[in-house]
């Protein structure tokens, strides 16, 4: 079974991601001290193979945050940076470059930045979530998007991808925020605005 | 190229087979080197046992090996003649135990497939952190294996090692 929504369905799913992007720029601002100013977020509807050349060159190069989302509306919270987008975050934050505690710092910016997300959508669609505790990588774009996405391969060959951008004012840094709801999940936020 | 639950056939001059940024997910090289054919699947799930019938059944460990089997045989390939190469299968982030398994148990499922079929594993580059591009060229039958910020190294077939110190590593591996 693929997943398939209408036209209203993703405009829906789009407003969503706008107003949990716009809660995590907030939140985000909040912990750097800086503006963040959110780009236009994209839904897209595609088949696994065609998520990871979406998000970029499968080898490049990337700094992921992970959020496992459990509750009512299971799924993955990824945020992906260039690593050196991830060092100039590190070193707004007042850690030097190549600190030891940079996965750490990158880590906890993920879990406020995810975690004020998700309960925006929370908030407005009366959904339980929780999420799980974040994980922090450096490596291949392709392996980092394929290991979050081969999970829920179980049930679909296609994916969902709310896809923000949070870019902090006048540093040229900017993270891709996406949101992957595990098979049904979306359907669930759907029904819960009723445009399921 | 082969994508997500994709898998590709050559004995083509020129070509060159490569799956890219493999993390949890298993390529596996099937080579005949006297014919100069090769075939390469990227795996994604151990087995199709239990799982929707209408998804892509390529995707799973039992159903693209034999599918893969078929793809080189079809071009020249024998199968008493396979090598096999298993690359990938990493666990991208430690801390989280669900993508942890998956990588682990894709490589133990291609394993089984291929010990079922009589195919002899010759090179193995599998688990650990680190997601990896596997390229092959079918001709040659040279297998290279490429890990986030370094350079493409040979793992099929073996190199004889001139430094003391990768003399070391071979030894141990």
């Amino acid at each position: 079974m693929s997943a398939q929504y209408n036209d209203v369905q993703l405009d829906a799913l789009r407003e969503l991601a706008n107003i949990g992007a716009g809660t995590a720029s907030t939140a985000l601002s909040e912990m750097l001290g800086r503006s963040i100013d959110l780009a236009v977020p994209d839904v897209s509807v595609l088949p696994m193979a065609e998520a990871v050349e979406l998000l970029g060159p499968p080898e490049q190069e990337i700094t992921g945050i992970m959020l496992g989302v459990e509750g009512e509306l299971p799924g993955t919270v990824l945020m992906l940076l260039s690593p050196e987008n991830a060092e100039k975050i590190c070193v707004m934050l007042g850690l030097p470059p190549d600190s030891d505690l940079a996965p750490s710092a990158l880590g906890e910016i993920g879990n406020v930045v995810g975690t004020s997300y998700l309960n925006a959508l929370a908030g407005m669609t009366g959904l339980e979530v929780e999420p799980t505790p974040p994980a922090t990588v450096t490596d291949m774009l392709g392996a980092i998007v394929e290991s979050v996405l081969a999970v829920r391969a179980m049930s679909s060959d296609r994916t969902l991808l709310l896809d923000s951008s949070l870019i902090v004012e006048g540093e040229d840094c900017s993270i891709v925020f996406l949101l992957v709801p595990d098979h049904g999940g979306a359907e669930e936020l759907l029904e819960r605005i009723g445009v399921s | 190229m082969a994508r997500m639950g994709e898998l590709c056939a050559s004995g083509t001059p020129g070509d060159s087979l490569v799956a890219l940024g493999l993390g949890s997910c298993i390529g596996l090289v099937l080579l005949d080197r006297r014919k100069g054919v090769a075939g390469l699947a990227h795996i994604v799930l151990p087995a199709s046992d239990g799982h929707n019938k209408e998804l892509n059944p390529l995707k799973f460990a039992d159903k693209a090996v034999p599918e893969l089997i078929r793809q080189v045989t079809a071009r020249g390939g024998r199968k008493p003649m396979f090598e096999a190469i298993l690359v990938g299968g990493a666990s991208m982030f430690a801390s989280a135990g669900s993508t942890l398994e998956v990588g682990v148990r894709n490589a133990a499922a291609v394993r089984e497939v291929l010990a079922k079929e009589r195919i002899r594993i010759h090179a193995e580059d599998t688990g650990g952190s680190k997601g990896r591009t596997v390229r092959v060229d079918p001709i040659t039958g040279i297998v290279t294996v490429r890990k986030a910020g370094s350079k493409d190294e040979q793992l099929f077939p073996a190199v004889p090692k001139t430094s003391s110190h990768s003399r070391v590593l071979q030894e141990v591996a």
